[in-house]
C-alpha cells in the first residue's frame, strides 16, 4: 500500500475534537474518505453526492465544509486543499452546483470585504500621512498667524536678554552709529510694522548676524570687519529683518513644537504653549531657517534695500565673497548655506527691478572698520 | 526529536532531545540550557522582510533562534518568560492552528509559521491585535500560556464563549464572532468582560487560566512611583 498524505480533516462522534486526518478522493458517484491512523485506521467510508450538503467554513471562510449522515453517524469534512476542492466542484452533479456556487461566492465576498476594509484603512492612513507631510507648512502658517505679536516679542526679548548677558555689547562708537543709521534707513521703509526693531552690536570675531522673533537683531563686529562697505552689512541686515517680518523664527518654533502645539494654537488654546515656547527660547539662538525661508528673506531683503535706496549689489557681493572664503569661523555661512544659484537668483531679480540711484550712507566705512580694528577697506 | 515537559505546573521547562543534525526553532531567548553539541543560530523566519513584518505587525520576536544538533545528538532545555503551562502538540500536516502572538514557544523545523491578518472587527475587539500566527505543517509544536492551559473541544456547530484575553490557540476549522459579554453595552463593561469571542466548532480551543493584561494592571499598583 502506498503512503497516503492526508488532505482533509473529518469530524464525527468518535473522532478527536481536533479532527481525524483523512484522505479524500473524489469519484464519479461521490467521495471516499480513507482514515490512515488512529482508531479508524485503514477504514474507508463513502458518500454519494446526493447525500452531501456543502458550505464555506473555517476561521478564514476559506475551507469547504461537506456534511452527510452515513452509516457511522454524522460526518463533517473540512476540505482545504485547492486541488481537492477543484476536483470536488468538477465532479459534483447539478443539484450541488448551486450550493457550491453559493459557498464560493461566500468565500469571494469574505475575501473581498477583507481586502476592501484593509485597503480603505491603508488608503486613509496614507492620505493622512501625506496630508500632514505636505500640508504641514500650511498648518504651521495658520498657527503662526494666530500667535499675537506681543507673545513673539516677549519670547524674542527673553532670548535676546539671555544672550546679551553673556556677550560683550558695544554701546557706542562709530560702528554702533553706522549700524543704527543702516537700521533706520531700512526700517523707515517698512510702514505699519508691528515690530520695534532693536539692533545690538556685539564684540566678537564671529562672522555672523541673526534675528530673533519680535524684531531683535544682533550684529557681530566680526561680520562688520569682513564687510567692504556699509551696503554689504545693510544687505545682511535687510535679510535678517525680513526673517522677523515673515515670522520665520516663529514658524520654525512651531514646527519644532510639533503638530499638537500647532493644533492647540489653531484651536485657540494658547495657555500651555507659552511654557513650551519659553523652553525653546534658548534654542532660538541656534535656529536654522529652512531653504524656502532663506530664499524668501533674500528676495524681500533685496526689495527692502531697493526701497531704502541702498545699493543692493553690496548684498550680492558680500554673499559671493563669503561663499568663496571657506573659513571655519564664518558662522553666518553655516546657518546660511551659500550657493552660486542663490547669488545668481538675486542678480536676476535685481536686473528685473527698476533702476534707482543709491543714496550713500553718511558714515565713512573705512573709519568704521578702522575703529573696529579691522584692516582698512581695500579700495576697489 | 523527542520532547518532554519537566516540572509540569506553573514553572515548567521542556526538554527536547535532538538527533545528530536535527534542529528546532524556538522563540528567541527561550533556551535555558543545552548539551555542548547544540549550536544556536538566530534565524529570520520568512526572510528579513517576513521577520520584520512579523516583528512590527504581530509584536512577535524579530528572530527565532534555531537550535541545531550539529556536532552530534544532544538535548535542549526551553522555558517561556511567563509562569504558566506548556503544551506539546503533534501537527499532522492537515491541522492548522491560529496562535496568539505570545503563545509560540518552539517547533520542529518542518512546522510552518506565517503571520495572518484578521478581519477588522476581530482585530479591533478580539484583543489579540490584527495579526496572529498561523501555524501548520508537520511535526512538534510547543505552545505556552500564562497560567494553566485548558483545552476546549468543540463538536461541529457546538458553540463556546471565551473572554478574548484568555485565548492561546485554536484550530483553523473553528470560527468566532466578537460579541458584547452582556446584552447591554454598559453591562458588558461593568461586568468586567467587555468583549467575548463566540467560538463555533468543530475544532479545539486552547485557553489560558490567567489574563496577562489584568495581571499587569494588578502588579502595577504595587510598583512604587519614582520621579
Amino acid at each position: 500500500m502506498t503512503e497516503f498524505q492526508p488532505n482533509a480533516l473529518c469530524f464525527g462522534q468518535e473522532f478527536p475534537a481536533s479532527g481525524e486526518p483523512c484522505l479524500v478522493q473524489v469519484e464519479d458517484h461521490g467521495i471516499t474518505v480513507m482514515f490512515l491512523s488512529g482508531a479508524a485506521e485503514d477504514r474507508s467510508e463513502s458518500a454519494s453526492f446526493s447525500a452531501l450538503t456543502v458550505a464555506a467554513g473555517g476561521f478564514d471562510h476559506d475551507q469547504l465544509v461537506v456534511r452527510w449522515v452515513g452509516a457511522a453517524g454524522e460526518r463533517t469534512l473540512y476540505l482545504k486543499h485547492p486541488d481537492v476542492i477543484r476536483a470536488f466542484r468538477q465532479a459534483a452533479p447539478d443539484q450541488l452546483r448551486a450550493p457550491l456556487d453559493r459557498a464560493a461566492e461566500h468565500v469571494r465576498q469574505a475575501r473581498h470585504r477583507h481586502r476592501m476594509v484593509w485597503s480603505v484603512i491603508g488608503g486613509t492612513v496614507l492620505v493622512v500621512v501625506l496630508g500632514l507631510w505636505f500640508g504641514s507648512d500650511l498648518l504651521v502658517e495658520m498657527a503662526v498667524d494666530r500667535i499675537p505679536v506681543e507673545w513673539e516679542q516677549k519670547l524674542g526679548e527673553s532670548a535676546y536678554k539671555d544672550f546679551l548677558a553673556q556677550q560683550d555689547v558695544m554701546k557706542e562708537g562709530v560702528a554702533v552709529s553706522a549700524v543704527e543709521e543702516i537700521t533706520h534707513r531700512l526700517v523707515e521703509q517698512i510702514p505699519n510694522s508691528p515690530y520695534k526693531f532693536e539692533v545690538t552690536v556685539v564684540k566678537s570675531d564671529v562672522v555672523n548676524a541673526f534675528a530673533l522673533p519680535g524684531g531683535y537683531i544682533v550684529v557681530f563686529t566680526g561680520l562688520m570687519k569682513k564687510a567692504d562697505s556699509g551696503e554689504e552689512v545693510a544687505g545682511v541686515m535687510g535679510h535678517e529683518l525680513n526673517h522677523v517680518l515673515q515670522r520665520h523664527g516663529l514658524e520654525r518654533i512651531v514646527k519644532q513644537l510639533g503638530l499638537v502645539a500647532v493644533l492647540s494654537i489653531v484651536l485657540g488654546n494658547h495657555q500651555g504653549l507659552a511654557g513650551m515656547m519659553k523652553q525653546l527660547g534658548v534654542e532660538l539662538l541656534t535656529l536654522k531657517f529652512g531653504r524656502e525661508q532663506e530664499t524668501e528673506a533674500d528676495l524681500t531683503g533685496l526689495q527692502l534695500l531697493h526701497r531704502a535706496k541702498i545699493d543692493p549689489s553690496g548684498m550680492i557681493r558680500f554673499f559671493e565673497q563669503l561663499s568663496e572664503k571657506d573659513e571655519g569661523r564664518t558662522e553666518w555661512l553655516s546657518t546660511h548655506p551659500m550657493s552660486g544659484a542663490r547669488a545668481e537668483r538675486l542678480k536676476a531679480e535685481l536686473a528685473a527691478m527698476p533702476k534707482m540711484v543709491p543714496a550713500p550712507f553718511s558714515f565713512d566705512w573705512t573709519k568704521v572698520r578702522g575703529a573696529l580694528g579691522g584692516e582698512p577697506a581695500a579700495k576697489p | 526529536m523527542r520532547s518532554e515537559i519537566l516540572y509540569p505546573g506553573a514553572f515548567p521547562m521542556v526538554r527536547v532531545e535532538l538527533a545528530a543534525g536535527e534542529h528546532i526553532k524556538a522563540e528567541s531567548g527561550a533556551m535555558v540550557a543545552s548539551s555542548p553539541t547544540i549550536d544556536i543560530e538566530s534565524k529570520m523566519e520568512g526572510g528579513f522582510l517576513g521577520a520584520l513584518s512579523r516583528k512590527l505587525l504581530t509584536g512577535e520576536k524579530f528572530f527565532f533562534q534555531t537550535l541545531r544538533a550539529s556536532r552530534g545528538p544532544g538535548e535542549v532545555l526551553l522555558a517561556p518568560t511567563v509562569p504558566g503551562e506548556i503544551v506539546i502538540m503533534e501537527l499532522d500536516g492537515v491541522n492548522e492552528y491560529m496562535v496568539q502572538k505570545d503563545g509560540f514557544l518552539a517547533g520542529a523545523d518542518s512546522v510552518a509559521i506565517e503571520s495572518k491578518m484578521q478581519s477588522l472587527t476581530r482585530g479591533l475587539m478580539g484583543g489579540e491585535g490584527f495579526f496572529l500566527l498561523k501555524i501548520g505543517g508537520k511535526g512538534t509544536l510547543i505552545l505556552n500560556s500564562f497560567g494553566a492551559i485548558h483545552k476546549i473541544e468543540l463538536k461541529p456547530d457546538q458553540e463556546y464563549i471565551v473572554d478574548n484575553s484568555h485565548l492561546v490557540a485554536w484550530s483553523a476549522t473553528t470560527s468566532y464572532n466578537i460579541e458584547k459579554a452582556a446584552s447591554g453595552w454598559v453591562a458588558s463593561f461593568t461586568s468586567g468582560e467587555g468583549f467575548v469571542c463566540r467560538f463555533r466548532g468543530p475544532g479545539v480551543v486552547y485557553i489560558q487560566s490567567r489574563n496577562p493584561g489584568s495581571f499587569g494592571a494588578w502588579v502595577r499598583q504595587f510598583i512604587p512611583v519614582s520621579e
